[in-house]
């Protein structure tokens, strides 16, 4: 049975330091579902919270529309899929897979029916009478998946469980999850820090940053719209400039940089401290939205001294010193066969449509 | 050439090898001489232990000590108290180590001062202390001396637990520090309760841990000296018994316990040394599995069908058998030989003696040589020959009684019951 | 408040059954077996020495008469101290700083080798040798040096075989047999700690050394021995401790007119009768050894928590 997960107001507090801060959050059943943030963000702390290991020290939270209180983690609906898989090392693979119905006292028989079955769906059929250590990575990875899935969870929750995995495999796995949760048809709550992962698997993606929630929307939202500086900076690469705000209308706000005044669209950050005249704010210009703009045809027109190419097969990348700014500005265009006539040390015009760039207020950004 | 050489004495610290390898040689020297020497005795058929003069190769003192009461009835206190305290200090480590790894960071060091400091404490302080402790309940709760406040067995397990305990939770400690938190959540994440988790994750993880503590703790149990002695009370061990026997009197079947406990304890260690090669064996192939190198074996060999096994099991028997053959073969020839040779030195001497008194003819000495004149017995006087300084200590009588005490003639089925299958269960079992 | 807060989460996390087994095993420990017998050995011995059956009664008041007999000696003796416990008593705590020294310069070596210089199957041998003579009684690895020093040991026989002396040497006498004894009996608890420390060395340090020009016994003094240190302290620890604590050996190898500390213990339990005594000089044998023990830590600047590993 598929469950609603809800978090009202949860904070978690170790001594002074604060995991999680307020956080709010409905995940609908059935839902593949994101946490995504920097390691030491909460996103860890906050799935704990979920599978029972700590309680919050304010707040409540639901599964399936029940407060979880004083429930502990065996006796919720949620099965947790750990960092590094916590097989057990000394039972064998079907033993492992069935563990959730042996503490049931399910009967033997049974049991195996069901791991073949559970062997069937993960696609290792015939190899449950291996040891842990005779498997591989990525079968691993797919018995702890079955081991939970036994447990026939409302819920389940997977802390970076490809981390470990190397990168061709990674992105095997990613499709083949996604694949099992639409099978399964039960809640996932996956805990990443490469967004890659969130972009490609989720419905629904939160972004977190300290402890704090900074954003929750679909992946695509995510990326084009994203709601603050840090969500920006931190998913995909993104130019910014800085500026202060000199007006506001209903579509843009107008910043001006040191580069001239700049029209984008006004971040929409839920209500809280949305742009006035007079803020520090930045605007952030995907790579893939600056343009060559000789004629200066676009709204926004900067001018730049291109400081280097590179070249990267299906794209090319360029960068631009720009006044007033260590930072270097990156365009990357299509690479569509017609050859780069550009040279290093050029001064060029470039330009971005005022609806391709978001405007937010001055605050912390991602680490580089 | 030679300047290569120096080279390499210099830069690869061949000298230091040399020197390292030697004084290696040296101190394996002071670690078993003392221990090989000891061993020889006990197949020298002269009652008092020693190497030399070697009378006849025997096996009679491993009959004289399985004859030996005493030693037989602390033999089996000490193995009561043996399990005793692992029934004690196997749980108690376990919790102690446990405990440490969940107690709050700023108790932490305190508490492990705590634990541990029974290791640092002089035996005797501990003995001592339950001693004291005890009785001093006993008296509170206005028990009488038959109660368990006064036994011996009590105070002696209890005493002993309290270090052993903290030797057990030292084998758990290194144990636990390999162990994945994880698992333990994974189990009640997958709906187990917190016992079930206990009993099917993490036991089943300190089952080796268990059996190493276990065997620690009986064999610290039985090897144990300075606690027992003083709150065994009226009771005896295998080692007060020793003690005891050590300082009032010795005799070779003693030497012929050493040989026993050494041989088990070298068996112990071949058998521990082949089950750790399969292990390992084993951890390489599913390596190998994993990597899908080769396809996974059904199931290994069990342990008394491995060939490192049979050759271990066959070396023991045929160099039981061998010893067994060479000792009780022959033996009351060459003893009747020896006795007869050392008559007839003791003759010798006593001749000479009488032809010095002749010449002498001094009247002082002639009382004395009347005591000692032609029909003194040969046996005490050889023996006297060894009277000096240190067995003085040891009455002569007593030496006599044990020699007594052992039949001279070691018969066959008398002999194999030091080896019944029975006997060696027990004492391999401490071996392991 | 604290303390509930924290007992509640440890029931939660371990469950009841589990909670109270180990609140229960290591309280019983902890309570009834190292501190309570400790508090009541200390109590015992600042009491007058009486038969049990008065023991707890009005009578059996507190007094320092046992400590103060042991720096006086008894009120009627002619001289004003005691001198013949006190002898002893400063005699086994050299001897048994003596018998440590001597098991550092002989185990370093030893672990060393094992730990860097030897390795795979044969270090694996060397290793299970060293522990097989351990697995040996106390006491009969003591008679094993009765038999070596004996009036007609093998020592004693072979010196005259070889010429070197006429008569034999009374070793136990000489206490030579005890030394020998208590040097060997406590190998192992020197050698294993001190192993273990060398062996996670890093062998390119001591390569690096090397490269630089060091000599070898530079390596060792610069490199090697301070990184061993933690390991070295608590074989020391341990050994010291033992050797003054030792009674076996001192009863079968002792000569028969010198005395170890904790034969004099012995005797006021067993021969004497005197509890209170045994109790008291039991209390300053142990109060002396780790005064020496904290001692040497701060002298080596080592802390407790990084001993007994």
């Amino acid at each position: 049975m598929s469950a609603e997960v809800t978090l009202e107001n949860v904070w978690i507090r170790f001594g002074d330091f604060v995991a999680a801060r307020a956080v709010d959050i409905n995940i609908r059943q059935g839902e593949f579902f994101s946490f995504l943030g920097p390691s030491g963000c909460g996103k860890t702390t906050l799935l704990r919270a979920v599978s029972g290991f700590l309680s919050p020290s304010e707040g409540r939270v639901l599964i399936g529309g029940k407060d979880m209180a004083g429930i502990g983690p065996n006796k919720r609906p949620t099965a947790l899929i750990f960092q590094n898989l916590a097989l057990f090392p000394l039972m064998t693979v079907w033993e492992n897979i069935t563990f959730a119905l042996e503490v049931r006292g399910v009967s033997a028989a049974r049991r195996r029916k069901r791991a073949d079955e559970l062997l069937e769906l993960i696609a290792l059929p015939g190899q449950g009478e291996k040891m842990v250590d005779e498997l591989s990575g990525g079968q691993r990875q797919r018995v702890a998946i079955a081991r939970a899935l036994a447990a026939e969870p409302g819920v389940l929750l997977l802390d970076e469980p490809l981390s470990a995995l190397d990168l061709k495999l990674r992105q095997h796995m990613r499709t083949e999850l996604r694949d099992i949760q639409q099978r399964v048809g039960i809640t996932f709550i996956y805990i990443t820090h490469d967004q890659g992962e969130a972009l490609t698997m989720s419905d629904n993606v939160a972004v977190m940053r300290e402890g704090v929630i900074e954003q929750v929307a679909d992946g695509n939202t995510i990326y084009d719209r994203p709601a603050t500086a840090f969500v920006a900076s931190f998913v995909g690469e993104n130019n910014l400039l800085r500026g202060t705000v000199s007006a506001v209308s209903r579509a843009a706000v107008t910043v001006d940089t040191g580069l001239g005044a700049i029209r984008a669209r006004a971040a929409d950050s839920g209500g809280k401290g949305s742009l006035a005249v007079g803020d520090d704010a930045y605007v952030f210009i995907r790579p893939e939205s600056l343009k060559f703009d000789e004629e200066k045809k676009m709204d926004n027109n900067i001018s730049a001294q291109i400081h280097q190419q590179e070249f990267e097969g299906s794209f090319w990348q360029v960068f631009f010193s720009i006044k007033g700014s260590e930072r270097k500005l990156k365009l990357s265009m299509v690479n569509d066969g017609s050859a780069m006539s550009h040279q290093p040390g050029q001064r060029v015009t470039l330009g971005f449509a005022p609806e391709l760039a978001v405007a937010t207020p001055a605050g912390p950004l991602a680490a580089e | 050439m030679i300047a290569a050489l120096r080279e390499a004495v210099v830069r690869g610290g061949l000298l230091t090898r040399i020197g390292l390898a030697l004084f290696a040689a040296c101190f394996f020297v002071y670690l078993f001489g003392p221990l090989v020497l000891m061993g020889i005795t006990a197949f020298n058929s002269s009652a008092f232990p020693r190497v030399s003069p070697w009378e006849c190769f025997s096996v009679e003192w491993f009959e004289v000590l399985r004859n030996d009461q005493t030693l037989v009835e602390g033999l089996r206190n000490s193995v009561f108290i043996g399990i005793g305290v692992v029934a004690l200090a196997v749980p108690i480590g376990l919790a102690g180590a446990l405990m440490l790894m969940q107690i709050n960071q700023r108790v932490r060091p305190w508490y492990y001062t705590v634990v541990i400091s029974p290791i640092l404490v002089p035996g005797v302080v501990l003995g001592i202390s339950t001693l004291v402790f005890w009785d001093r309940v006993g008296i509170m709760f206005n028990a009488s001396h038959e109660t368990f406040f006064y036994n011996g067995f009590f105070l002696t397990i209890v005493g002993q637990a309290t270090f052993i305990s903290a030797y057990s939770m030292l084998v758990f400690i290194s144990r636990l520090q390999r162990f994945d938190p994880a698992l333990e959540e994974a189990a009640l994440d997958l709906g187990a309760t917190h016992v079930q988790t206990f009993r099917k994750v993490l036991l089943p993880f300190l089952k080796p841990a268990i059996a190493s503590a276990a065997v620690l703790a009986f064999l610290a149990s039985f090897e144990n000296y300075n606690t027992t002695v003083f709150t065994i009370v009226s009771e005896s061990t295998l080692t007060t018994v020793l003690a005891s026997k050590v300082r009032y009197g010795i005799n070779p079947s003693i030497s012929a316990l050493a040989v026993i406990i050494v041989v088990v304890t070298l068996l112990g260690a071949a058998v521990f040394e082949v089950v750790k090669r399969r292990e390992q064996k084993a951890a390489r192939e599913s390596e190998k599995v994993a990597r899908g190198e080769v396809p996974a074996r059904a199931r290994r060999k069990p342990l008394l069908l491995d060939p490192a096994m049979f050759l271990i099991l066959a070396v023991f028997v045929a160099g039981l058998g061998t010893v067994y053959f060479a000792g009780t073969v022959g033996v009351e020839e060459c003893k009747a030989a020896v006795k007869e040779e050392k008559q007839r030195v003791a003759q010798e001497r006593v001749r000479k003696l009488q032809q010095q008194r002749m010449f002498q003819r001094a009247a002082p000495v002639a009382g004395e040589g009347e005591g000692e004149g032609g029909s003194a017995p040969a046996a005490p006087q050889a023996q006297r020959e060894d009277s000096s300084g240190f067995e003085s200590i040891f009455a002569p009588q007593n030496l006599k009684e044990q020699v007594e005490s052992g039949p001279p003639a070691a018969g066959t089925e008398s002999f194999q019951g030091i080896f019944a299958p029975e006997n060696l269960e027990s004492q391999s079992g401490a071996g392991q | 408040m604290a303390l509930v807060r924290h007992l509640q989460n440890f029931f939660r996390r371990n469950g009841a059954a589990l909670s109270v087994f180990l609140l229960g095993a290591v309280g019983f420990w902890i309570l009834f077996m190292i501190v309570l017998p400790q508090l009541f050995m200390v109590d015992f011995s600042f009491r007058v020495n009486l038969p049990p059956p008065k023991w707890g009664t009005p009578e059996h008041h507190y007094t320092l008469e046992h400590y103060r007999y042991m720096v006086y000696g008894s009120a009627g003796s002619e001289s004003s101290f005691n001198v013949i416990d006190l002898q002893v008593f400063f005699k086994t705590i050299v001897a048994a700083i003596f018998v440590t020294i001597f098991d550092v310069a002989l185990c370093y070596p030893i672990a060393y080798y094992l730990a860097q210089v030897a390795h795979g199957g044969w270090a694996r041998l060397m290793v299970l040798s060293l522990i097989v003579p351990f697995w040996v009684n106390e006491i009969l690895r003591a008679f094993a040096f009765r038999i070596i020093f004996g009036a007609s040991g093998v020592l004693n026989k072979g010196l005259m075989a070889l010429g070197i002396i006429d008569e034999p040497y009374d070793f136990i006498r000489e206490n030579f047999a005890l030394y020998a004894g208590l040097g060997y009996a406590f190998i192992l608890l020197m050698i294993f700690p001190i192993y273990n420390a060398i062996e996670s060395l890093d062998k390119n340090q001591i390569e690096a050394a090397r490269d630089l020009g060091s000599p070898w016994w530079r390596i060792h003094w610069r490199v090697v021995i301070p990184f061993a240190k933690p390991g070295i302290t608590s074989g020391c620890t341990m050994v010291f401790m033992l050797t003054a604590g030792a009674l076996a050996a001192p009863q079968i190898l002792g000569g028969p007119s010198s005395l170890w500390f904790t034969q004099i213990i012995y005797q006021a339990f067993n021969q004497a009768g005197n509890w209170s005594r045994g109790s008291a000089y039991a209390i300053i044998l142990l109060a002396s050894c780790i005064a020496l023990v904290l001692l040497l830590m701060r002298a080596f600047k080592v802390r407790l928590g990084e001993i007994a590993r």
